[in-house]
């Protein structure tokens, strides 16, 4: 197959990237669930305060698809349980004490080989981790009554201070292996793993793709390789989720060890360590030197969310980055010259070369303005789509442009780096998330 | 530069002008001098939680930037042409000198007559100050003759502001070029003033100073060249092309220096603000029609149809309208395809004005705010052929 080579995009240089991605383990002494966070579900918990939990038994479930469930990601006490406005259950909290897992048998080859669609989604639904498969449109959890169109898995890795998916896949080939089979018997159509450089798996069509951000984002690569069309739903899973159903497959039991990184300008030691799922953000910052005052983002710096030490690492997020929250403000600084360490633009309007690796502040640099079209979102959006159109689709609420435009194909994470480079500091990827919830909502 | 006593100053102000303040209906003129002054330290709320340097500021104080040698040339030649029809032989800081006094008047009445509208429906409509006026406010006083009276300019600039930007709710949702609208005013309501002979030097009484384009235009069956050569003999100005590419000659204070509106059309391309494509695109569309109304210059009695394309592109505004009007990116299209569409159709449509109606011998003014109008529709074409494209690929 043709390698897609991505010319649109940026690829962000920050400072304070792990370099080095051999992983160090971290210890972890509490972890959590946000069931906040999931979109489109309405979580009813199964477990109360107080509660033993082991590995893998659910804790929550969707009251809209029963049969989807959540795992916990480890053994021990539930200690709180957090609720926000309206009762939404915002944290679900559990320290870790011993290592009891719920574990099924583990299907032998024959038995895996014959096993049909059903047996298999029943396996991963059973061990609650179905939530790890998402969807497009929307990407929300998938639903295990669609039959996906195809499942994209991207094997290339192009966020910034983001963990080396290439090398994790070589790391734990036969896991991943084994994870590829059950996703396909997921799937009539085919699993498309994605990647910089050839992979040899089986089971799985490899697509070679390069380029900036957002190369590696999976709605990108959906985009270039096979559209997504109204009325279709495709799946998609994190590459280091594919790792987990391969093991839970391997082993008979959840097993929750996933790689984050710690990277950005306030990490003192930028590292890819061993963890697992819902770890909390005090442990994996064990090793850093928290000083001056950061902002902690959990997820990729774009498209993460705000967190404090004593939140947990999101659900699907692999990165924890630590960005300078220290704003000064320059005298005049509208005509300074710039030069490579004080500003950061992909247009040439400061003397910087976008050539080192930068200390970016949480500085919107600049407020909010009626948009000035210069093309700066369509310089970062590697998509046929055309951002400014459907930006003002959205505003109108107008659905029928909306779809006209291609907003089945679009999610928020595509359009961060529009967000990063727009000169009147208009969130787009948030607009195209609105536009998606009215979609999801009304269409 | 440590401001430190002026930052207190403001951090000490603030409070009067925020919610409950003594002054909080004047907050529009505290946020927007507090942060022309320092850079605001608003913080991302969300993800993407890194920005881009650049803001809107930084983009519309880069235009004015651009602007800066076409006013150093502009003060220059108006000085040049005083002393040219005096008589007078005098030295480039003379004419500096003299020509800054002579524009200095025009640019405070601008200003101060842009703000005050800015200001004013900034703090009536709640909306932050944009700093779009000061890109405005830059451009009116290159479009006009260095002899327009300052209280026409008082009253175009506040229709340019007023009409041309803040009834449509600010900058970015205007339709038309506000400050081709404010001079489009000035023509159309005191012609006397903006067009003839008379007004583009400060001549002494009765003096003609005529522009390269009212030298042919509504001329008959003459060779416009021979025109311009013929008036470069009988008069003191010298309408070669190499002098007009220069700017040697009488005109609006910023339209007559080719080679700096080059470079003021690089700059801004390089810097990545401006459409390249609008540029490129409006100066393909003059040079095909003009030689189309070159092919057909021998069937007509028309002198403005002999024009060739690179003499269409040095007389009058062509330049300067294409560089710093016609890539104004809210009144553009908005779309690639659309600003070579867009640009195409302005150059080809000033030739046409150009020739067709003498009494508008400067076309773009008129070809940049009429596909004003159109551009528009171009995106709408161009959306919908993306449209079409995607309904194909569904359709698989």
């Amino acid at each position: 197959m043709k390698k897609i080579i991505i010319k649109k995009g940026h690829d962000l240089k920050i400072k304070g990237s792990p370099e080095n991605q051999i992983s160090s383990p971290i210890t972890v002494d509490k972890v959590a669930l946000s069931p906040n966070v999931f979109r489109g579900i309405k979580p009813k918990l199964i477990v109360n305060e107080g509660d033993t939990v082991n590995l893998g038994s659910p804790l929550f479930y969707d009251k809209l698809k029963p049969d989807v469930k959540w795992a916990s990601p480890a053994c021990g006490t539930v200690t709180s349980i957090e609720y926000g406005q309206r009762r939404v259950i915002k944290k679900i909290e559990i320290a870790i004490e011993e290592d009891k897992v719920d574990s099924f048998d583990v299907l032998s080859d024959s038995q895996f080989n014959s096993a049909n669609r059903e047996a298999i989604l029943d396996y991963i639904l059973n061990a609650n981790l179905f939530p790890l498969i998402r969807q497009r449109p929307f990407n929300k959890v998938a639903n295990p009554t669609d039959l996906p169109r195809d499942i994209f898995i991207s094997g290339y890795n192009t966020a910034p201070l983001s963990v080396d998916i290439p090398t994790i896949i070589e790391d734990n080939r036969e896991s991943f292996q084994v994870g590829l089979n059950a996703l396909n018997k997921l799937t009539d159509g085919k699993v498309y793993l994605t990647s910089k450089n050839h992979m040899e798996f089986d089971n799985v069509v490899n697509q070679m793709i390069s380029g900036p951000h957002p190369a590696g984002n999976v709605g990108i690569q959906i985009h270039h390789i096979k559209p997504l069309k109204p009325g279709q739903i495709i799946w998609t899973v994190n590459a280091q989720h594919v790792l987990t159903i391969g093991r839970l497959f391997q082993k008979g039991f959840y097993d929750p060890r996933i790689k984050v990184s710690i990277g950005g300008s306030g990490a003192t030691n930028p590292q890819v360590v061993d963890t697992i799922f819902g770890a909390n953000v005090k442990s994996l910052l064990k090793n850093q030197d928290l000083e001056e005052s950061h902002r902690i983002v959990s997820g990729d710096i774009l498209t993460g969310v705000k967190v404090e030490t004593d939140d947990y690492l999101g659900f699907y997020d692999t990165s924890l980055s630590l960005i300078n929250d220290n704003v000064k403000r320059p005298f005049l600084g509208m005509l300074s010259i710039g030069s490579s360490s004080t500003k950061y633009s992909l247009t040439n309007t400061f003397f910087s070369s976008r050539s080192g690796n930068f200390d970016f502040t949480t500085s919107q640099n600049g407020e909010l303005r009626a948009m000035v079209p210069i093309n700066s979102w369509e310089k970062v959006l590697p998509m046929d789509i055309l951002p400014n159109p459907l930006y003002r689709a959205i505003l109108a609420q107008d659905i029928e442009e909306m779809e006209q435009l291609g907003i089945w194909e679009c999610d928020d994470e595509d359009f961060a780096l529009c967000s990063f480079a727009c000169p009147s500091k208009i969130n787009v990827g948030s607009v195209i998330r609105e536009g998606l919830s009215l979609l999801e909502r009304e269409g | 530069m440590k401001m430190k006593w002026l930052r207190n100053i403001l951090g000490k102000l603030e409070p009067e002008f925020k919610n409950g303040g003594r002054l909080e209906k004047l907050a529009p003129i505290f946020e927007a001098t507090d942060t022309i002054l320092f850079s605001t330290d608003e913080r991302t709320e969300s993800g993407p939680h890194i920005r881009d340097s650049v803001d809107i500021k930084r983009v519309m104080i880069l235009v004015v930037i651009s602007l800066i040698p076409c006013y150093i040339f502009g003060a220059i030649n108006v000085g040049y042409q005083k002393s040219l029809t005096y008589g007078l032989s005098t030295s480039w800081i003379d004419n500096l000198a003299t020509g800054f006094i002579a524009i200095l008047p025009i640019i405070a009445v601008t200003f101060i007559s842009g703000a005050f509208w800015e200001l004013l429906f900034g703090v009536v409509r709640k909306h932050p100050i944009s700093e779009g006026f000061l890109v405005t406010c830059a451009l009116i006083p290159l479009t006009l003759p260095p002899s327009i009276p300052l209280w026409q300019v008082a009253v175009a600039t506040s229709f340019g502001i007023v009409i041309g930007k803040e009834i449509f709710g600010g900058v970015g949702m205007n339709i038309f070029n506000p400050a081709l609208m404010a001079r489009a005013f000035l023509y159309f309501t005191y012609p006397a003033d903006i067009s003839g002979d008379k007004v583009w030097a400060l001549a002494p009484d009765g003096y003609s100073g005529p522009t390269a384009l009212s030298i042919p235009a509504g001329k008959i069956n003459e060779n416009a060249i021979n025109l311009l050569d013929r008036a470069s003999s009988e008069l003191i100005f010298d309408f070669s092309w190499i002098n007009m590419f220069m700017g040697w000659i009488p005109g609006s204070i910023g339209e007559t220096n080719k080679w700096l509106i080059l470079i003021g059309a690089l700059f801004l391309t390089y810097i990545g603000i401006t459409s390249w494509r609008i540029m490129l695109g409006s100066v393909v569309g003059m040079t095909i029609m003009a030689l189309i109304t070159n092919v057909l210059a021998p069937y007509s009695s028309n002198t403005m149809l002999t024009i060739p394309p690179h003499y269409h592109l040095v007389m009058g505004s062509f330049m300067f309208g294409t560089v710093f009007m016609a890539t104004e990116p809210v009144t553009a299209s908005h779309t690639d395809i659309g600003r070579w569409i867009y640009g195409i159709l302005i150059g080809m449509l000033t030739v046409i004005i150009r020739s067709i109606n003498p009494a508008y011998p400067e076309g773009i003014m008129l070809a940049v705010l009429l596909m004003n109008a159109f551009s528009p529709l171009i995106d709408y074409f161009v959306v919908q052929k993306n449209i079409k494209n995607r309904l194909a690929r569904y359709a698989q």
